[in-house]
């Protein structure tokens, strides 16, 4: 579903990620392991197209990366991103918010009516339930939800855009533990097959449920195995602080 | 459907073409007061039309300037120019013709008052050379672009060595028009001023000057004033001939005639005379001298 | 020094004012300003009058409707092609929003009067002109104020839509609208309060409306006429301005949803849009006269040397005194009348009501008055701008202050303080950077409108204009205008660099929020 192959992408000092290869196929749910700045967000960026990197080649769905705008919009819609900072519009509602995930495949006409009134709802509400919310958030303005609230309904988004590719960009990250579980395991289900799952995440404490994990240190991937493979070494290596200038 | 059309027609009003016929559209320089200018214009309009057999319209306008820039845009089709207004169109407009003037225009003249209160020391002059002693006082023309208000008296104050910047304050005023000048000399507003000759003349046997506070002092040398001004088209656009018929219908305008003797008095003149040309040559070259012909 | 004290240092303006006055005072006219304040009470209530004062708003009304339609217009669609982040969304490259603002600058750098004299020469008389001299320049400023805002907001949003395969436009529209709108709303009610404003000025010179009237009747002493006339402005303004703060209250949510008011917002635009057509027809709007009738001076001496030799120097001299000493004026008036009369009850209420009044005069006409009084020259021209701008700034302190946060004056009051020291502890810190950084914007608007005041002879490079455009000296307008131009885009850019640095963010525009305190 989604082939990386030797890519670069220069960064200031030092590549942000240096001639990383990684492949992921249908059903296939991956974690992506590294410290903060290790490059896991580059990754993830040029993953979903915000970054064309300066070397090596993206597939997606096993074409070629398009350069033509409307190809590429084409292959973008089957690829959906679960924003670190969740990236939702504070001004719209909750079901406006849903809705958007849903703007390549709309026509400009239902583009503008979403933005007066409530369209599709009952999709809407399938999604809310699937996230474990209540249908009642539909109208309420986004920028009144809880920070748990907000992140199931960017997932929720991703429901509704009916992406094939998931990427996440450490959605855990300022969660406490027992919602990190509960959400962890709620993305992990909508990973499954057809689907396939690309997540990163900045600790190696939530493993279970990965069929593989990917190593990134200083830009460059340093181990690609199953988590039951995964050493106490292996993850000292792309911890330990020595070789960092 | 019907309504659909309906609606279409009242959208696209604004648009649509001016169906109705020629209008003749007529106009005059501001330089008295509005009411005085509708009533009399509104007049001369009714006159025109019933004698033309077009309609007339009178289209109001708020300065000098804009009366010459709409007759050289072709908004305006006739307009009773003062001498220097009329000069400027006549320039900038290739074609256009003077149609009549008034008897008193060719031998018109402008007046200086002053307020008693404020400048009890000054006796009316004998001579050009005492307006020397409006030096320092604050002084108000009538419009910026106006002949008897304006464009003269400077020329005769320049002939007595006063320049605008010797008045008090180093400008003078603009009181916009001469009904304007009477009634700011008259509070004490401003000292002294200058204005038409024969506004002044109708104001003071209409009782509207009090002359307890107003004084009379000098009278200009004459010089030549207002006339009609017409577009050089009116033949193409109203048919062979109007411009003539329309220039005998002022010629002919009559005291005999209850409406044309109206006119008549309120323009403040007997009949209206053919206007000749050259005689605004000087005018011409007075305007060139003091910068507002270029 | 404390934000305060910056809102009360321009008072210092005062001191040359009053070395100025001693020798500009004439008194002769006194009386004459008397009667004038008097007629107040016994405005002319003659049919015909009242008609014809209904008929001059009616079509001063028209005329700023549909210039702020079209100048809204004109500045969303100028405002997203001079966007920096609109421009890198639908083009991929930032040079074509650049080019687009510098472009957008030249129709700003002119005060709508000037425009509206230029057009009346190369259009003739007729209401069009009116309102397309105020859709100009208000387009181009409005369509820099969205431009501005729509830089500020978070691009985030948009990047995750465009990566999810959204096309371009649809993603702006979804991410890019919802949080502007609450400023496009209350900005947009701002500028129609500022067209009324201009339209009624326009009229002052002739370009159609209630201005003429006020004119014709104030030159000819009516007083009793011109106070038929400022009352019905007074109650249209006050209607306006009331019912412009109540929608935008109604609409404003900070959190709230773009849809919500979707029903009322609709009914609004047809409102609007049913009203357009009998504007139309009350000003005699015809388009086909107003795209047919173009008309260039011929043989325009665009680049004749003669034109450009003026006394530059003192002329823009000039220009920036009256500019500076106006704009100081302004800003000091209604902070010490504040601080002076704030512990009478009545302070607020007489505040308002001078203010509304020195909204209502155009500033020619406020010059022609003090001509009663004062001898022309510099002071009643800086008196008039001062005096008319104060009453705008005025306005925008005081819904300041009663939007802020009262506690703290409260608590100061509770703990002792008197009323003027919470005043001036509590209530002038809160607000004074946005009153400030008001203010410079207002010193920038000043600077166009020194032209206005050219009437009264204050010198600088109005007077020049409206000379050389009463001659129909061409070779003598163009440079002006063209220095006049650079000038106003220099102190935009002063003004500006003022605002950032007092502000430290994104520029908040004057009417941009409804709240100053903020």
């Amino acid at each position: 579903m989604l082939e990386l192959r030797g890519v670069t992408v220069p960064g200031r000092q030092r590549p942000r990620i240096r001639a990383v290869s990684l492949q992921l196929q249908p059903g296939e749910r991956v974690a992506l392991l590294g410290r903060s700045g290790a490059g896991k967000s580059t990754l993830l960026a040029v993953a979903n197209g915000l970054i064309t990197p300066a070397e090596g080649r993206v597939y997606w769905f096993g074409a070629p990366a398009s350069q033509q705008p409307l190809q590429r919009r084409r292959q973008q819609a089957r690829i959906g991103t679960l924003w670190q900072d969740l990236r939702l519009v504070d001004e719209l509602s909750v079901q406006q918010n849903l809705n958007a995930g849903c703007l390549a495949r709309w026509s400009w006409r239902q583009v503008l009516l979403n933005l007066f009134s409530a369209q599709e709802s009952e999709a809407c509400c399938r999604a809310l339930a699937r996230v474990e919310l209540e249908a009642s958030l539909l109208v309420q303005p986004l920028g009144r939800l809880s920070g748990g609230q907000r992140q199931r309904v960017a997932i929720a988004r991703l429901l509704r855009q009916n992406a094939e590719l998931l990427l996440a960009d450490e959605p855990l990250a300022q969660l406490d533990p027992p919602l990190a579980r509960r959400l962890l395991q709620l993305v992990l289900d909508l990973g499954q097959p057809p689907r396939a799952l690309l997540l990163s995440l900045h600790r190696p404490d939530l493993l279970e449920g990965f069929d593989r994990v990917i190593g990134l240190r200083q830009g460059e991937l340093v181990f690609d195995q199953s988590p039951s493979a995964l050493s106490p070494e292996d993850l000292h290596h792309l911890y330990s602080s020595s070789g960092l200038s | 459907m019907r309504s659909l059309f309906l609606v279409l027609a009242v959208l696209l009003a604004p648009l649509s073409p001016v169906l109705a016929a020629q209008v003749l559209r007529i106009s005059a320089i501001p330089d008295q007061n509005p009411e005085r200018l509708n009533r009399l214009y509104g007049l001369v309009a009714a006159e025109l039309g019933d004698q033309l057999g077009v309609q007339v319209r009178y289209v109001p306008v708020i300065d000098y300037t804009a009366a010459v820039t709409g007759f050289r845009r072709g908004d305006l089709d006739l307009v009773w120019f003062g001498g220097l207004t009329g000069v400027q169109a006549r320039l900038q407009t290739p074609g256009a013709v003077v149609l009549a003037q008034r008897d008193v225009d060719a031998r018109f003249l402008s007046v200086f008052i002053a307020n008693r209160q404020a400048l009890k020391d000054l006796k009316p002059f004998t001579s050009i050379d005492e307006l020397s002693q409006l030096k320092d006082k604050r002084f108000s023309f009538g419009s910026e672009s106006s002949t008897s208000g304006r464009l003269m008296p400077q020329f005769f104050l320049a002939k007595a060595g006063v320049e605008p910047k010797d008045f008090s304050g180093g400008r003078p005023g603009f009181s916009g028009s001469h009904d304007a000048t009477i009634a700011l000399v008259q509070s004490g507003a401003y000292e002294a001023g200058a204005l038409n000759e024969q506004v002044w003349e109708s104001r003071l046997k209409e009782g509207k000057v009090d002359t307890s506070k107003v004084v009379l002092l000098w009278r200009t040398p004459t010089y030549p004033d207002y006339h009609w001004v017409a577009q050089g088209n009116l033949n193409k656009r109203f048919g062979a001939g109007f411009t003539s018929k329309l220039q005998q219908a002022l010629l002919n305008l009559s005291p005999d005639q209850p409406r044309q003797a109206q006119v008549l008095e309120l323009f403040g003149a007997k009949k209206f005379i053919e206007a000749p040309v050259d005689q605004y040559a000087s005018i011409e070259s007075v305007g060139r001298q003091l910068g507002k012909i270029r | 020094m404390t934000p305060a004290g910056q809102m009360l240092i321009p008072a210092l303006v005062l001191l040359p004012l009053l070395w100025l006055l001693p020798g500009a005072v004439h008194g002769g006219g006194l009386a004459l300003l008397l009667q004038f304040w008097v007629a107040a009470l016994q405005p002319s209530l003659e049919p015909h009058l009242l008609l014809t004062a209904l008929r001059g708003i009616g079509v001063t009304l028209a005329i700023a409707l549909w210039s702020w339609l079209l100048s809204l217009l004109l500045g969303f669609g100028g405002g997203l092609l001079s966007s920096v982040a609109v421009s890198q969304r639908l083009w991929c490259c930032s040079w074509p929003a650049l080019l687009a603002r510098r472009l957008l600058a030249l129709p700003r750098s002119l005060h709508e009067l000037l425009w509206g004299l230029i057009l009346l020469q190369l259009m003739g008389l007729q209401p069009g002109v009116a309102v397309l001299a105020i859709a100009l320049p208000y387009g181009a400023l409005v369509a820099r104020v969205m431009a501005d805002q729509l830089d500020a907001l978070p691009v985030r949003p948009i990047e995750a839509l465009s990566t999810a395969g959204a096309p371009a436009w649809a993603a702006l529209f979804t991410a890019f609208l919802p949080p502007l709108w609450p400023q496009v709303l209350s900005y947009g009610g701002y500028r129609l309060e500022c067209a009324l404003r201009s339209a009624t000025l326009l009229g002052v010179f002739g370009l159609g409306g209630i201005g003429a009237d006020l004119r014709l009747s104030l030159q000819s002493l009516q007083f009793h006429e011109v106070w038929t006339s400022l009352w019905c402005l007074a109650a249209v303004m006050l209607l306006l301005e009331w019912s412009v703060r109540w929608l935008q209250r109604r609409w404003h949510q900070p959190l709230g949803c773009v849809g919500q008011r979707g029903l009322e917002l609709l009914l609004l635009a047809v409102v609007l849009g049913l009203l357009l057509i009998p504007s139309a027809q009350l000003m005699e709007l015809r388009w086909q006269e107003l795209f047919s009738s173009w008309h260039w001076p011929e043989s325009l001496p665009l680049w004749d040397v003669a034109g450009w030799m003026q006394p530059w120097l003192p002329l823009i001299g000039t220009t920036l005194l009256l500019t500076l000493l106006s704009a100081l004026l302004a800003l000091a008036i209604t902070p010490w009348v504040l601080l002076l009369l704030c512990p009478w009850n009545g302070c607020r209420p007489l505040l308002q009501l001078l203010g509304l009044l020195a909204r209502l005069l155009p500033p020619p006409l406020t010059a022609l008055l003090l001509l009663f009084v004062l001898k022309p020259g510099l002071l009643p021209a800086v008196l008039a701008l001062g005096l008319h701008n104060a009453g705008i700034l005025g306005r925008l302190l005081l819904e300041g202050l009663d939007a802020q946060d009262q506690r703290a004056s409260e608590a100061l009051q509770l703990a002792g303080a008197g009323p003027r020291r919470s005043l001036l502890v509590a209530g002038f810190n809160t607000v004074a950077r946005s009153y400030l950084s008001f203010g410079a914007y207002r010193a920038d608007v000043i600077l166009r409108e020194s032209v206005v005041v050219g009437l009264v002879g204050a010198g600088g490079l109005g007077v020049l204009l409206l000379e050389s455009l009463s001659s129909f000296a061409w070779i003598e307008v163009v440079p002006v205008l063209v220095v006049y131009a650079a000038l106003t885009l220099i102190g935009e850019a002063a003004a500006d660099a003022y605002r950032s640095r007092l502000l430290s963010g994104p520029l908040p525009l004057e009417g941009l929020n409804p709240a100053v305190g903020s």
